[in-house]
């Protein structure tokens, strides 16, 4: 690779050799060492051990030290297992699901709290609750509330005529993973709400007001000035949310279990389930495996959406 | 208590009162107020109720000596032990027994440093698994029935059988040594074990046109009866339990198929091999094809079963909404727990609902009466895996203290019962009997008590595949016969090592 440096600032480029810009940065380098070496012990050993017990069968009669190498056996059997797509057409419609309509919801509520009214303050502060609730008491609140027998939800829809017996939510294959989902939204909105509201910090109020006196309507403000300034944000904010329902445990595992009849199993709970209920742990960890590339991937997105704009920056 | 701990120390000469007993009970004999008889032998052929009731307080036991047999007073050393202790919301009468164990066995072996350890029921597995794999184990451990199985197989447990800590296997239930007994050695000795009974609302019963002092007979009862329930009353007759990894749901399904002439291997035999499926049997289909038409047909037990465990059955019950359920002993005292917390109408009602409790044997099949046979053991693990090294003798020491007549009885005070079969003849039996109600009903079902299959692939079988079996053919996914097949084909994969 071509060595160049900058002339106007004598600066090391992008361009330049990895090594000449590591001597350079050597300081840097120093300063993030320890945090590096306790990063290589807690993150990268792990996964390498990860990576290495997914290629073993683990019995749940023999200690791990007897396990015995079957190569890529586990990604076999999950990738032809029926079970595994079932989990992971779950799994998709869970974050996309979730993902969308919490991105959907937060932007609404953050449109609506940009504006100045009384009583702003109070309403930001009871729509950030489903944020800062324990996911643990969301989740047993959220059971009794669909319970199929004694649900406040079922008890009403009763009363109030729409149905003639308490609504099945949890007990169903059909309703389970969408009322599930519900509960995901309604937790996780909130988190949309907070970083479209700072997103929305960064609007131009010159350029709106420029609009309006050019007679654009509010629906053309939005998407022809708002829209395009919360790009960036409204990226971070899908990918994070991404990135959190792929990783979703709490939620199903407490009230569902990823029941009934594997109806609300998500990838965490399945693999969960493999490994502590099942003591499988050679086929968990290649489940592991496959749900880390696929975090990568999207962490992969996360950090251009992040770093976007950062290339022609001088280092 | 008659515990007798020499007052003098270890190491001291014995009065000769004191030294007379110890002989007395180290040669096998008990000793009786007043005299030294020849101890009779518990005839299990005979259990019942009333048999329970009859030997209970015939008997006399002194602990000190009849460990000192195995392991002297005046020893020195050190043990570790992991065990479940009471947890915050159990009775008072737990923890105060939990309590004096531990100072009872430091002032018997007052040498011996003790390091005992209570880790809540849900972590214990794990935080074994885990520190057996860094060597960081503890000498002695005490697991739920099912649990020493896997470390069994796994060659972490040495073997351990009841006369090496000075006890004979005649004393304890040959169901609780099945589930300590691994490719034919025995690994441990069981603490106490417990059997389940049958609740139901007597109130309920005759409100719905059933004879309210008259508990099911049969499980073709229990169907026929919850849905009468149901269509009278409009409430949930049974209180089936099918949530998915779950303890509590093959605790109370697995009766249901034993009953029907089904299992899951074959361990509903005297003699099982373990080895032959049994889930895809005729029995096996006939009881989940029960529960199918509870569930489904008949739509006469909660909707929630399929999310419930049994702690989601005691509120409805409590609220006389829920009939009939499969419970320990101890549930009548959480009941009146339940009862004394509420408040208005509700306490009317709960009050009502605990009057009208009764208590039944889990009700028979066309093949057999059967419960799931439950308890705990004790183990000791190989001195390799412990943390600090073994110390065999005060690990017996700590044994012999657990599983003697006077202690497993005490520290099975509540919801069990003693390991140590000699317990029963016990004065704190007597005092049980007599305090804890419907407490003969439930150990009377003691006999009818099948151990879950000993081997490491068990806790997978009954905790994943049989409630998944449940679901599927609950929730329409699959037929009953095509889900029965399912399940069987999965234990055929996992005891063929796939």
């Amino acid at each position: 690779m071509a060595v160049t440096s900058d002339p106007a600032s004598g600066s090391l480029r992008r361009d330049d050799g990895l090594l000449r810009r590591i001597v350079a940065h050597r300081a840097d380098y120093a300063y993030v060492l320890p945090a590096l070496v306790v990063m290589m012990v807690v993150i990268a050993y792990p996964i390498w051990f990860t990576i290495d017990m997914s290629f073993y069968k683990t019995p749940a009669s023999l200690q791990l030290r007897d396990r015995t190498f079957v190569g890529w056996k586990n990604y076999e059997t999950i990738l032809t297992a029926p079970a595994f797509w079932s989990v992971t057409l779950n799994t998709v419609i869970w974050t996309l699901a979730s993902t969308f309509f919490a991105f959907l919801l937060g932007l609404g509520a953050a449109l609506s709290l940009h504006r100045e009214f009384a009583g702003r303050a109070v309403l930001r502060a009871i729509l950030l609750i489903p944020y800062v609730i324990s996911a643990v008491a969301a989740s047993y609140l959220w059971k009794w509330l669909y319970h199929s027998d004694f649900g406040v939800i079922g008890a009403l829809s009763v009363q109030w005529g729409f149905t003639d017996k308490p609504i099945n939510f949890l007990d169903n294959i059909h309703t389970a993973l969408p009322s599930l989902i519900v509960v995901n939204i309604w937790r996780e909105f909130s988190f949309a709400m907070i970083m479209l509201m700072a997103g929305l910090q960064t609007v131009p109020e010159q350029l709106l007001r420029a609009a309006q006196v050019d007679g654009a309507n509010a629906w053309q403000r939005f998407w022809h000035v708002t829209a395009p300034h919360l790009k960036g944000v409204s990226m971070v904010t899908v990918l994070l949310l991404m990135v959190a329902n792929f990783n979703s445990f709490i939620v199903p595992y407490l009230m569902t279990g990823g029941g009934p009849a594997g109806a609300s199993d998500i990838w965490i709970t399945h693999i969960y389930q493999i490994a502590f209920g099942r003591q499988n742990w050679g086929l968990a960890s290649a489940y592991s495996v496959i749900l880390f590339i696929v975090m990568m991937c999207l962490g992969y997105f996360y950090v251009q959406a992040l770093t976007r704009g950062d290339k022609g920056r001088p280092e | 208590m008659t515990r007798r701990n020499d007052p003098k120390g270890p190491g001291k000469p014995l009065s000769a009162l004191s030294a007379a007993v110890r002989t007395a009970v180290m040669t096998g004999i008990a000793i009786s107020p007043g005299a030294a008889i020849a101890q009779e032998a518990i005839d299990l052929s005979k259990w019942s109720p009333e048999y329970v009731r009859a030997i209970a307080g015939t008997a006399k036991f002194d602990t000190a000596a009849e460990c000192a047999k195995t392991v002297p007073l005046d020893y020195t050393g050190r043990v570790s032990v992991w065990y479940t202790g009471p947890a915050d919301a159990e009775p008072e009468i737990t923890k105060k027994f939990d309590k004096e164990f531990w100072e009872a066995f430091q002032a018997t072996y007052p040498n011996i440093k003790l390091e005992a350890q209570s880790i809540v029921y849900n972590d214990l597995l794990d935080k074994l698994r885990t520190s057996l794999l860094g060597n960081a184990g503890p000498m002695v451990v005490r697991l739920q029935i099912l649990g020493g199985v896997e470390f069994a197989a796994k060659g972490y447990l040495e073997p351990l059988k009841p006369e090496d800590v000075g006890y004979t296997t005649a004393e304890f239930w040959p169901g609780a040594l099945k589930s300590v007994t691994y490719d034919g050695a025995t690994y441990g000795i069981p603490t106490n074990n417990e059997t389940m009974g049958f609740i139901y609302n007597a109130k309920i019963f005759a409100d719905a046109g059933l004879d309210p002092e008259k508990a099911p007979a049969t499980w073709d009862d229990v169907v026929a009866y919850s849905k009468q329930i149901k269509d009278k009353l409009g409430i949930a007759g049974y209180g089936l339990v099918a949530k998915q990894n779950a303890g509590n749901t093959p605790f109370r399904f697995m009766p249901q198929l034993w009953a029907y002439g089904g299992a899951a291997l074959d361990e509903n035999l005297d003699a099982p091999t373990l080895k032959s499926v049994g889930l895809n049997s005729p029995g096996s289909k006939a009881a989940l094809q029960a529960s199918y038409d509870m569930y489904v047909r008949d739509q006469s037990v909660p909707v929630s079963a399929l999310t419930n465990t049994q702690a989601e059955n005691q509120s409805p019950f409590i609220a006389g909404q829920l009939a009939m359920m499969i419970a320990h002993p101890a549930e009548y005292a959480k009941m009146v727990d339940l009862a004394g917390k509420a408040t208005g109408k509700d306490k009317e009602v709960a009050d009502e609902v605990v009057a009208n409790m009764r208590y039944g044997l889990i009700p028979a099949g066309p093949d057999r009466r059967a419960v799931v046979f439950g308890g705990s053991n004790i183990h000791i693990v190989k001195g390799e895996y412990v943390e600090g090294g073994m110390d065999e003798m005060a690990a017996k020491a700590l044994i012999c203290f657990w599983t003697s007549p006077e202690w497993s009885t005490k520290l099975a005070w509540v919801g069990s019962n003693p390991g140590n079969l000699r317990g029963f003849q016990t004065e704190w039996m007597k005092e049980r009997l007599d305090t804890i109600k419907f407490l003969d009903v439930t150990t009377s079902m003691l006999p009818s008590g099948i151990p879950f299959p000993a081997i490491a692939e068990a806790p997978e079988i009954m905790n994943i595949i049989i409630p998944d079996m449940l679901q599927n053919a609950l929730t329409g996914k699959m037929t009953v016969d095509e889900a029965a097949e399912d399940a069987a084909a999965k234990v055929e994969a996992l005891l063929s090592g796939l």
